[in-house]
């Protein structure tokens, strides 16, 4: 029912592409959705409470902002208390928060970040570099440290001087300043471990009071990044995205965060709630081994590819609230490849290539999935029934979330997984698909992938880079082992009069600091 | 406390005696009319399969469409015939909570007459039950088929039956002491008669409307427990067509296709209802008819 | 139809005077006995934390790598492990947990809260809602009961145990899901979820109607159950039908006779009935949003998170406790203590 594993701290996050993609698709449904991300031309009102729904289950609940979050409800208070380095943005992939500018070193080793001008705590000190590099420091040394901020030894986050703050990488990496976004939250120096629920923060709102997951937000009249509308966010914890979506549709909250396209079907005959998608916001790859097991031979994955009818599966599995995807990963990355040719269902093909690898179809596979998020389980139902088309008998098995983790990723033969950040090729290249990657989910081994991706990392120039990514996802193309046939809208519920929303999928969708109330 | 179950008087032992006969009297055509309902849709949900208009793996329509012409009662959450899932998702809940109430029924039956021949497992029971009642129904089910991960359907009723059995022990127990400690059986005991003679020929042939009862109860219960197990993604899994399952992974688009969710949700009352006035219908009378009218 | 299992749970309560032949005072004995039934129930409930403790160690997977994130290296979770304790014995962390209770102190959790502070919020609301549905049953269930009980096998008697088996019979997600499809999306009378206010009790009363109508509803029709049998089975004894052949007025043999003689095969029924209405309300709350312990529990359960689920056993294993007790205060009074 919920979501396990967010991934709020992959690095990664959702940048431009996405935006565009809203654009070219007509992502929105109806006129009021316009009016909902902003894009209407009135003047913002100050004023009012905007009562927001988001996912989270109480007995998770954290206020650490280096915590592990599982919470969407955490996330959000946090992030409209406290401020990372950058954020996902609108124009370019990362935005200016805390951070105002950054620049490289020639090697792409040395990254110098200078604070926002006037940025202050909520107690009215200013931010300075030792309270950046303290608490970056404390990122590093929690247990995921070295996945969160991947390359950065502790030694390697120093002070320059009062607003200058300096990281190295061990290797070089141009996509350094994309590491800083989502989880970079800025404390004071030296803030001890049981007054976290207390700290100031640098955020747009100041907490006027906390419970059970559920806050209560004020504006911070002194914010450094520019005028917020809002007097006040009150956040609510919800454990279903049913009960979440019952509150917006009886009027009890003004926004449901990331509720799902079964609501948003719901609330579609309603004229006076607005539907907002934000497309490429959820990846549901399936998972096929490649290094060893039945799915070791390329052409029987190529087959399953084949196999899959992509159109039928956004349209069942995501009430057609998605898109068809090509089996590359970070599909929202702007430099994602959108000229490779996209794959289609051919049956013929599929027959004929498990033929000629010597599948043995005498054989009932399983597919390992869970209930973490919605759509999972069904995508593993309809495709089990589309493959059997092909004559490959699947036999989809839903495991409970604590036994999938521990015994079946990383690990089965097929599976499937998620990602909920998706606007970086790089990022799942590093993360999942390089040889010695840590979470390489499909035990894949390609010299030459590793060749091409070390090629990009270490290229400055724009051009000769997008070149590097593209030999790179035409690898992935033809023989990582992902089926990834589609990716979902992220989808959020609002009320009538709800205005400036972000548009953002993903973790984007937590930037409430420009929304505002048209009453 | 020197003993768990307190004994009846001799007087009210007599009087059932009299009342048995007295119900096996009664019209055998009322009570295969009241029997009839559950006989009908046990048979219904066991032939369900073979009625079924469509295939129930495929997308028919639009995922939770509204009830057309090809799909009488709409589509489930991925677009599949509710009518089919529907017809076809009975068979196994009815046999699964048959079982489940026979089982624990029938454990109980045993426990029961033994804990009430043997005071010192009597109070064994009463302790067991005590420790029982306390356990919040969900808990044990989750901390259950959570241990049997592969355990599945088998999980959830190896759950129901594990929870169940010593509130129903109890309930024979209470009703099996008088019964044995009736002269006749203290005196076969005493001549040496062995103890599964006594419990077989004695005293269970003297318990049939608690059993009954108890039966009809623990078929409720087992439906019940079978549901919630469901509702909190244990049990039987997708794509498994399921009376229990199309409740809640259909409940989120209640409103866009309420069918879905109110065709089986029905089916479970009614038929927990069936089975409770079968049961019921099979019981000599005791109770009731020995009430004057106020 | 009306069977007399569920009443018999106790025993037949006879009132022979057997245990009012002993020479102390009679609220002495009642005393006496109803420090001896505590001492008992606790000691169930540390069984049964025990037997908790045991439980959620058996399941696969542990607290460390459910609370883990992708990522984290098989050193990160020895860390993590060795910093929740779960690299010391279980019958250590159970004798841990276990002396340090009677101070209040529930442990903490595998993210680091205090378990008394998950449950500060969450515990009360359940105890309102919990509270609140049993006793609504139990006057729904009373009132039924004895008006079926006016006119034995009548039409209205037989109706009754019909609605009563069929509200029973239904699980309560379902009576939830029809009340809020209903009373809140389709007609607008009632809010659809239950949200906090700063004190962490519900923001306001008409919240929690739904969520008790559904808790309640399932309860009726088995208190209504255990009420009608427990009537019947008064009124099949001598000095009540010689009452009612007297030709005393129906509902003086009601309240004078028939009620007092079943109170207490009613109180171990309602008592019962408190126990499953905890178990409902994981459920329920899940379903309207309540914040209560149900949603605690599942999502301790899930993250293997043992100190949380002993916590939420113990508060409200210890709740159902009080009720059991306050049921066996009630039959020591009515029947009189068997020592």
């Amino acid at each position: 029912m919920l979501t396990r594993r967010q991934l709020l701290w992959t690095g990664a996050g959702i940048g431009l592409a996405g935006v565009l993609a809203a654009c070219g698709n007509g992502g929105q449904t109806g006129p009021a959705a316009v009016s909902a991300s902003g894009s209407a031309a009135e003047q913002p009102r100050t004023g009012g409470t905007l009562r927001v729904g988001a996912l989270g289950r109480v007995s998770a609940v954290t206020r650490d902002p280096h915590g592990t979050q599982t919470n969407e409800s955490d996330y959000l208070i946090i992030s409209l208390l406290y401020d990372t380095l950058t954020v996902p943005g609108e124009t370019t992939n990362t935005a200016p928060r805390l951070a105002g500018a950054w620049k490289a070193s020639e090697d792409l080793k040395t990254w110098r970040f200078t604070i926002a001008d006037g940025a202050s705590f909520h107690d009215g000190t200013p931010v300075t570099a030792e309270d950046v590099v303290w608490s970056l420091k404390r990122l590093r040394a929690t247990p995921a440290g070295a996945s969160r901020l991947p390359g950065i030894q502790p030694s390697g986050i120093t002070a320059e001087d009062a607003k200058t703050v300096v990281l190295v990488s061990d290797y070089p990496n141009a996509d350094l300043p994309l590491l800083t976004r989502l989880t970079t939250f800025v404390l004071k120096k030296d803030t001890k471990d049981d007054a976290l629920a207390t700290a100031p923060g640098t955020g747009p709102f100041k907490l006027d009071w906390f419970r059970d997951g559920n806050a209560r937000l004020v504006r911070n009249e002194n914010w450094y990044g520019g005028k917020v509308f809002l007097d006040a966010i009150e956040v609510r914890i919800f454990e279903s995205p049913q009960a979440m979506a019952n509150a917006l549709l009886a009027g009890q909250i003004d926004v449901a965060s990331n509720v799902g396209a079964v609501a948003a079907r719901t609330a579609e005959s309603r004229p006076d709630i607005q539907i907002l998608r934000r497309p490429n916001d959820m990846a549901m790859p399936i998972v096929m081994r490649t290094a060893d097991g039945p799915f070791a031979d390329p052409r029987i994955r190529e087959a399953l590819r084949l196999a899959v009818d992509r159109e039928a599966m956004v349209k069942q599995v995501l009430s057609g609230y998605g898109t068809v995807a090509n089996d590359v990963l970070g599909t929202g990355d702007p430099a994602y490849a959108k000229d490779l040719p996209q794959r289609t269902r051919d049956l013929a093909k599929a027959k004929s290539l498990l033929a000629e690898a010597g599948f043995d179809l005498s054989k009932t596979y399983d597919l390992v999935t869970t209930e973490d998020i919605s759509g999972l389980a069904e995508s593993a139902t309809l495709f089990a029934t589309q493959v059997g088309e092909a004559g490959v008998k699947i036999n989809v098995v839903k495991q409970d979330s604590a036994v999938f983790w521990d015994k079946t990723w990383l690990k089965a033969p097929l599976y499937t997984t998620y990602w909920g950040t998706n606007d970086s090729v790089v990022f799942f290249a590093s993360k999942t698909m390089l040889s010695d990657a840590g979470q390489n989910e499909s035990g894949w081994k390609e010299p030459s992938f590793d060749e091409a991706y070390r090629e990009a990392m270490a290229t400055a120039d724009a051009a000769k880079r997008s070149e590097a990514l593209r030999k790179l996802q035409q690898i992935e193309y033809e023989k990582s082992g992902y089926l990834l046939w589609g990716m979902a809208d992220g989808i959020d519920l609002a009320g009538s009069a709800v205005r400036g929303l972000p548009k953002l999928p993903g973790y984007g969708r937590v930037q409430l600091e420009k929304a505002w109330l048209a009453r | 406390m020197t003993t768990a179950f307190p004994h009846r008087s001799p007087d009210q032992r007599e009087l059932h005696g009299a009342l048995d006969q007295i119900a096996s009297g009664r019209s055998r055509r009322r009570r295969a009319l009241r029997a009839a309902p559950a006989l009908a849709l046990v048979l219904l949900a066991l032939a369900g399969p073979l009625l079924a208009p469509h295939p129930i793996d495929r997308p028919l329509v639009a995922p939770f469409a509204a009830p057309d012409a090809t799909a009488m009662l709409g589509g489930d959450l991925l677009g599949r015939d509710v009518l089919s899932r529907f017809l076809a998702g009975g068979g196994p809940l009815v046999l699964n909570a048959l079982a489940i109430a026979a089982l624990v029924t029938a454990a109980a039956a045993l426990l029961g007459v033994l804990a009430a021949l043997r005071p010192g497992l009597g109070r064994w029971v009463e302790r067991t039950a005590d420790l029982a009642i306390l356990v919040p129904a969900v808990l044990g089910i989750m901390l259950i088929a959570l241990a049997w991960q592969d355990g599945g359907r088998l999980a959830v009723a190896a759950a129901a039956i594990v929870l169940g059995i010593p509130y129903a022990t109890r309930v024979v127990a209470a009703a099996a002491t008088p019964v044995a400690t009736a002269g006749y059986i203290e005196t076969a005991a005493a001549s040496g008669e062995r103890l599964w003679y006594l419990i077989v020929r004695e005293v269970l042939p003297n318990l049939r409307a608690t059993l009954l009862a108890l039966f009809g109860l623990r078929f409720v219960e087992a439906v019940y427990v079978v549901s919630v197990a469901a509702f909190l993604q244990l049990g039987p899994q997708p794509p498994t067509a399921d009376w229990a399952l199309m409740i809640r992974e259909n409940s989120p688009g209640i409103m866009l296709n309420p069918l879905a969710v109110a065709a089986p949700a029905l089916a479970i009352g009614v038929l927990a209802l069936s089975v409770n006035l079968a049961a019921d219908a099979l019981i000599p009378r005791t109770g009731t008819t020995t009430e004057v009218p106020l | 139809m009306w069977s007399g299992a569920e009443t018999r749970v106790d025993g037949k309560p006879r009132a022979d005077g057997e245990a009012r032949s002993a020479e102390k005072p009679r609220f002495v004995l009642i005393a006496g006995h109803v420090v001896w039934s505590a001492l008992r129930r606790l000691a169930v409930l540390a069984v049964l934390l025990g037997v908790v403790f045991a439980a959620v160690e058996l399941l696969p997977g542990d607290a460390a790598s459910s609370t883990s994130e992708r990522g984290e290296s098989a050193a990160d979770l020895a860390a993590r492990r060795t910093a929740l304790g779960l690299d010391r014995p279980l019958a250590e962390r159970f004798w841990d947990w276990m002396t340090a209770l009677p101070t209040g102190d529930l442990g903490t959790s595998a993210r680091g809260e205090p378990v008394t502070r998950l449950l500060a919020g969450p515990f009360p609301n359940t105890l309102l809602l919990g509270g609140l549905a049993l006793a609504v049953s139990l006057a729904g269930a009373l009132a039924l009961g004895s008006w079926a009980a006016l006119r034995p096998g009548g039409r209205t008697d037989r109706g009754i145990a019909v609605v009563a088996t069929m509200a029973f019979a239904l699980p309560e997600f379902v009576v939830a899901i029809a009340l809020l499809l209903v009373l809140s999306l389709r007609l607008g009378w009632l809010p659809a979820v239950t949200l906090i206010g700063s004190d962490g009790a519900p923001a306001s009363w008409s919240m929690l109607l739904l969520p008790l109508l559904a808790l309640a509803v399932p309860q009726i029709g088995w208190n209504t159950r255990i009420v009608r049998a427990a009537l019947a089975d008064q009124a099949a004894l001598p000095h009540v039908s010689a009452a009612i052949i007297d030709g005393l007025p129906r509902h003086r043999i009601l309240t004078h006779h028939l009620l007092p003689g079943a109170l207490p095969a009613i109180a171990v029924g309602v008592a019962t009935s408190a126990g499953m209405l905890l178990g409902g309300a994981v459920v329920v709350e899940t379903l309207f949003n309540y914040p209560g312990v149900g949603a605690v529990l599942a999502g301790a359960i899930a993250d293997r998170d043992t100190p949380v689920v002993a916590g939420v056993v113990a508060a409200t294993g210890g709740a159902i406790s009080v009720v059991l007790l306050l049921a066996d205060l009630v039959r020591a009074r009515t029947v009189g203590v068997r020592l």
